[in-house]
């Protein structure tokens, strides 16, 4: 198992935002998270990478706790998450985004010297052009990063995700925004890390096209409350779905 | 801005030819503005001493100098990582008394009177980070500007016996440079039109190992990460860095280089005034920096000529000069985000692009 | 005196140093927890509330350098204290909408930082116009006649009046802003806005009307602040800073966003304060920082702070 929630759950206030979630996630498993606004699917993300603290329950990753500690620490496990707005560093240029993050995959113990050149660090140079190739961005490491088009916009985000070579990678609404052309090309993108890298990937999403493309699993949550669980068929069956998530509309 | 960018790894830009490309890998390497900083120190003075209405003193010069590097150090925190300081004055003065008990009661050698105060300046930082970094964004302007002037209020009251209270400290005795090299000897012929004299060449010197040491942490991966959490906190920190940690080295990075400044200042003044812990003072660094420009390391040392060319020199003239300060200031906040220099650097890539036809 | 009477006196100096304080950080607290919008200029309202406050009550004196070149004397409407008390909090609520719409509006959207250097500059400004105009010299603000003297609370002791007065003047600023806060729409949105920070987040919210009259009701207290602090602090240009930086530590202790909060922390930064003066003087500046210290150690939210979600 490489990742495992035990009745997760948040509370703010008197809303209950995550409800004794129990989420499986097998190596090399595609699970897809889906439900309606306001299901709690962002909040069950943000509890997993440790931007929140859960109310109750606990978070395994290959059998170890790391309820409660912070994003930093998750990620050097092998847990990284794709932002749902492109998270990237505006300002800066791609080349540069991309050799923060190798800094990030390589460094992230703080044993850098602030005094000795960051053009000394070879090994967090060609990880960033490696990095860089793989994601089609080569060409335009030296562009500022605001100035890509969305859709490059977004394949910056996910080659800052990816760059530690993460295990698990979490996808918050990858397709959000995108024109059909651009949803196209970054499917073929999962599909491809998916393959190449054998990451296991754990998608929240609103298109159902992409999750039947995509996912080996697919969870249903509802009001903080996970309602189904199981393969895209015995999903698109379920009567409890289609009732609370769907209302009714055919998938 | 666009120097520290490009500086992460030499371009592959040969194939573009030019004089200008040239110039710009020139310009990246360090040994450039190392250089740039020693022919400043010997030209400035020359220029800056003839600017109407001065009255000629080297004085001021050199305490451009001593400022200029409280200033790049706090642009460092500032431009660099995005984390605004209202207590810098903590760094500055405390490091000042440091230095003035130290030369009093210790040793009057200047080098390790700078070195007592960066010492200093490091443990206060490490102190007054913790505690300021505990709350996130925001309320670092305001944890810093209470913790400051929590040492403002100690110098004066608990600590009153050894500070001098409100009369400041005025027990400083400072021995020659190496036991040796009185600070007041000038030299002769060529050397003394360029250098003047041993105290110049102390504070001068300072000021050129502040821009290198400026230079190589911003070229540093501590650089690089500095401008992204300024940038995008929470991405930096989904990159498996722990931001809490390099927001806490910017800030003390920051207070060493303003403890060298507070130590060269009480070597500089002979004295130390218990002001130099107020708040006015972290203000005067916070107006120095921003009216400069953020974001570089020729930004604030513009910001110090100017702002000590206008409080020693101009302030005469002008009878509101704090006013019209505080107006020009919040104009540069509102429309001119990059400072003084950034306009400079504004006009020059718009005469680049003149120039070239098309910039790439 | 008994103990009961020194236990009484503790307090009544408590309250009234805290009452300040208090009404200062109610403004500074809901602005940071709904608008995380940190208002340095704040402190001009302050300031708004002691020179204009004097010149509605009594007359204020302009001897500063730009007054005198142009001939300005002293203005004085000699209305007396309660006057100003009730006409400076109308004056800082405008006040207070007019910096809402023109000066904190457009710096919503830009880096915290900028948003902070700009109130900075602003506080920097109106100090430095008072110092034009009516000088740096500290000005007397005398108390009002009716609370010269002593009021004896019968076997508690006998206590100036001034302080008592004080006390009750907040007690009532403090409840009805309270009331309209917690009962009304506008506190709806205050509540709302300190616990879900990506609705205020998205833009518009911000803009809306609940938030421009908050950020105008703080403007008010500190106004009044101003009047009240007037014959208890001094007079003097670079007296808004001297009460903003408690005013800050009241919110860091007390937690954001919640009167109560201010409160709480208002009577705990006064209470140190006050002990200290009686106990330990030449500590007496330090104590409420070493307090701001250790909540922040064991407390970061503060004490009456929810936890926040870190962005």
């Amino acid at each position: 198992m490489l990742l495992e929630t035990k009745g997760l759950t948040k509370r703010f206030g008197e809303l209950t935002a995550v409800d004794e979630v129990n989420l499986q996630i097998q190596e090399g498993d595609s699970l897809s998270v889906i439900g309606p606004n306001g299901a709690g699917k962002s909040t069950t993300v943000n509890l997993i990478t440790g931007l929140l603290n859960p109310t109750e329950g606990k978070v395994l990753y290959r059998g170890e706790d790391i309820t409660g500690q912070e994003p930093h620490e998750i990620v050097q496990q092998g847990l990284s998450k794709s932002f749902q707005t492109a998270s990237i560093f505006p300002d800066l240029t791609v080349e540069r985004n991309a050799v923060v993050a190798s800094l990030g995959a390589e460094h992230g113990s703080f044993s850098l010297n602030f005094l000795r050149r960051l053009g000394n660090y070879d090994d967090v140079l060609e990880r960033a052009e490696q990095t860089m190739r793989d994601m089609g961005l080569y060409e335009q490491r030296h562009v500022e990063a605001k100035s890509l088009p969305y859709g490059d916009k977004r394949r910056l985000e996910m080659a800052l995700a990816l760059a530690s070579d993460p295990d698990l990678l979490f996808l918050d609404e990858p397709t959000a925004g995108m024109s059909p052309d651009e949803t196209d090309d970054t499917v073929d993108l999962i599909e491809r890390i998916k393959e190449e890298r054998g990451v296991t990937i754990v998608l929240i999403e609103h298109d159902m096209e992409i999750i039947f493309r995509v996912s080996d699993r697919i969870a249903v949550l509802n009001r903080g409350a996970k309602i189904a669980d199981g393969t895209p068929d015995e999903i698109q069956g379920d009567p409890d779905v289609q009732e609370a998530y769907l209302g009714g509309v055919e998938i | 801005m666009s120097e520290q960018t490009e500086a992460a790894t030499p371009g592959e830009s040969a194939d573009a030819s030019g004089l200008l490309d040239r110039w710009d890998g020139l310009r990246e390497r360090e040994s450039f503005s190392i250089a740039g900083a020693i022919a400043f120190v010997v030209v400035f003075p020359m220029i800056f001493t003839n600017l109407p209405a001065y009255n000629g003193y080297m004085s001021l010069v050199e305490l451009i100098y001593i400022w200029a590097i409280f200033a790049i150090g706090f642009d460092l925190l500032l431009g660099y990582t995005g984390l605004l300081s209202f207590g810098h004055a903590v760094f500055w003065g405390g490091s000042a008394y440091a230095a003035g008990l130290f030369s009093a009661n210790v040793s009057g050698e200047p080098l390790l009177i700078v070195l007592v105060a960066m010492v200093t300046a490091i443990v206060l930082a490490l102190i007054i980070g913790i505690l300021s970094l505990r709350r996130g964004g925001i309320y670092f302007a305001i944890l810093t500007l209470a913790f400051g002037q929590m040492m403002y209020f100690i110098a004066l009251g608990p600590l009153g016996g050894i500070t001098g209270g409100e009369d400041g400290f005025t027990g400083v005795t400072v021995d020659p440079l190496l036991g040796a090299l009185e600070l007041g000897t000038g030299f002769a012929g060529v050397l003394g039109t360029l250098l003047h004299d041993i105290g110049y060449v102390l504070f001068a010197g300072f000021f050129v190992l502040a821009v290198a040491a400026a230079v190589r942490i911003v070229r540093s991966p501590y650089g690089a990460i500095f401008q992204a959490i300024a940038e995008n906190e929470q991405r930096v920190r989904f990159l498996g860095l722990n931001v809490w940690r390099y927001k806490l080295a910017a800030f003390v990075i920051s207070g060493a280089f303003a403890g060298v400044a507070g130590g060269l200042h009480t070597i500089h003044a002979q004295y130390v005034a218990v002001g130099s812990l107020f708040w006015i003072t972290s203000g005067d660094i916070v107006i120095i920096t921003v009216l400069g420009g953020i974001g570089s390391i020729f930004g604030p040392v513009t910001g110090t000529i100017a702002f000590l060319y206008v409080e020693n020199i101009v302030s005469g003239e002008i009878a509101f000069w704090l006013l019209v300060l505080g107006a020009l200031f919040v104009t540069v906040v509102w429309l001119f985000p990059a400072g003084i220099w950034g306009i400079v650097t504004g006009i020059r890539s718009t005469v680049r692009e003149q120039l070239l036809g098309d910039d790439s | 005196m008994s103990v009961v009477g020194s236990v009484v006196g503790f307090m009544i100096q408590t309250l009234a140093v805290s009452s300040i304080y208090i009404l200062v950080a109610i403004g500074l607290s809901i602005t940071l927890g709904t608008l995380k919008f940190v208002n340095f200029a704040h402190a001009a309202m302050y300031l708004a509330g002691v020179y204009i406050g004097l010149g509605i009550a009594l007359e204020l004196q302009f001897s500063g350098d730009i007054a005198r070149s142009i001939g300005l004397g002293n203005v004085g409407l000699d209305l007396g204290f309660l006057a100003a008390l009730a006409i400076i909090p109308i004056i800082t609520f405008g006040l207070g909408l007019l910096m809402e719409r023109f000066v904190a509006r457009p710096f919503y959207d830009r880096p915290d930082t900028d948003q902070i250097l700009v109130t900075f500059g602003i506080l920097l400004i109106v100090q430095e116009l008072i110092r034009a105009f009516v000088g740096g010299r500290s000005l007397t603000f005398s108390r009002p006649a009716w609370a010269e003297g002593a009021i004896s609370l019968g076997p508690l002791g006998t206590y100036a009046s001034w302080r008592l007065a004080i006390i009750g003047i907040t007690s009532v600023l403090v409840l009805a802003v309270y009331l309209y806060i917690e009962y009304t729409d506008v506190g709806l949105a205050v509540r709302a806005g300190t616990e879900d920070t990506e609705m205020v987040n998205l833009l518009g919210v911000r803009a809306t009307r609940p938030f421009l009259v908050i950020f105008g009701v703080g403007s008010g207290l500190a106004g009044a602040a101003g009047v009240v602090g007037g014959p208890v602090f001094s007079v003097v240009p670079e007296v808004g800073v001297g009460v903003l930086v408690p005013a800050f530590l009241v919110v860091v202790v007390g937690g954001v966003g919640s009167i109560v909060g201010s409160v709480v922390g208002g009577l705990l930064i006064g209470a140190v304060e006050v002990g200290l003066v009686m106990n330990a003087p030449t500590w007496s500046s330090v104590g409420i920082y070493a307090l701001a210290a250790v909540v922040l150690l064991v407390r970061p939210a503060g004490l009456m702070g929810a936890v926040e979600v870190d962005e």
